[in-house]
């Protein structure tokens, strides 16, 4: 028992901290979803390479999802 | 022993804290009151529509699902209404700058009312998850159906959820 109200002002403090790790809302999105944002600047060149790489090594997939980061479907 | 308790109320803080309470169908729908996007007038309440299906839908110009519903609800709701069914769609921009949602119904405008919630209270009193979210809200205010995200084949399953909500109510 004395271990644990030790520990409660440590416990109290990790909820408070963890409070504040909040992912991004669905509607907070939107500076996400830039072009900008985007890994791959460029969609034309990542189909392209992404063809040139199922073309030699007869597989595919792995990269990325379609989309920015809005988390739109 | 001590350990394993600690644990589980580090834990149980940690859940709590990213909990977050969705509106869930056959709840009644959370107050919305906004003013509107375009004329800057209001507020506009959904429980003015009291008493009318209500389509209330979540969006924003960064959302390509979203633009993509847009048009197809505005044919939705006038159809419905043209055929006497007490339908409306009320919808909610979350742009954090309403000029974007305002640019975007410029090019495509509708007949429906848009408000604008900048700081997203309404979405986060309903907890949504993705963009688009709508709300089909029955006369009496309860929500009959979530529907997330949007593509083009939505649109009929919705007005379907619509016609036979308007044959219960009518």
């Amino acid at each position: 028992m004395k271990k644990f109200l030790a520990l409660l002002p440590l416990i109290i403090l990790a909820g408070l901290v963890c409070s504040s790790c909040q992912p991004v809302q669905a509607w907070e999105r939107g500076t996400l979803a830039k072009p900008e944002m985007a890994i791959d600047a460029d969609p034309m060149e990542t189909t392209l390479n992404s063809h040139i790489f199922f073309s030699k090594e007869a597989s595919n997939g792995g990269h990325n999802a379609a989309g920015g980061g809005c988390g739109c479907n | 022993m001590d350990n394993i308790k600690l644990t589980f109320i580090f834990l149980a803080l940690m859940a709590m804290s990213s909990m977050v309470q969705a509106a869930q169908e056959g709840e009644i729908a959370p107050a919305v009151a906004l003013p509107l996007l375009q004329d800057s007038g209001g507020p506009v309440s959904l429980a003015e529509y009291e008493g009318q299906i209500v389509y209330l839908d979540f969006w924003a110009s960064w959302c390509p699902p979203c633009l993509v519903s847009m048009p197809i609800m505005n044919e939705i709701r006038n159809r419905l209404q043209d055929e006497g069914i007490a339908f409306e769609v009320l919808a909610v921009n979350v742009d954090s700058d309403p000029r974007d949602g305002i640019d975007f119904l410029l090019d495509s405008p509708v007949d429906f009312v848009v408000l604008s919630d900048p700081k997203g209270t309404s979405p986060a009193a309903y907890g949504v998850r993705g963009m688009p979210t709508s709300y089909l809200i029955d006369p009496e205010g309860k929500i009959v159906m979530v529907h997330e995200g949007f593509k083009r084949s939505d649109g009929e399953k919705i007005k379907q959820q619509i016609l036979e909500m308007a044959g219960n109510t009518q």
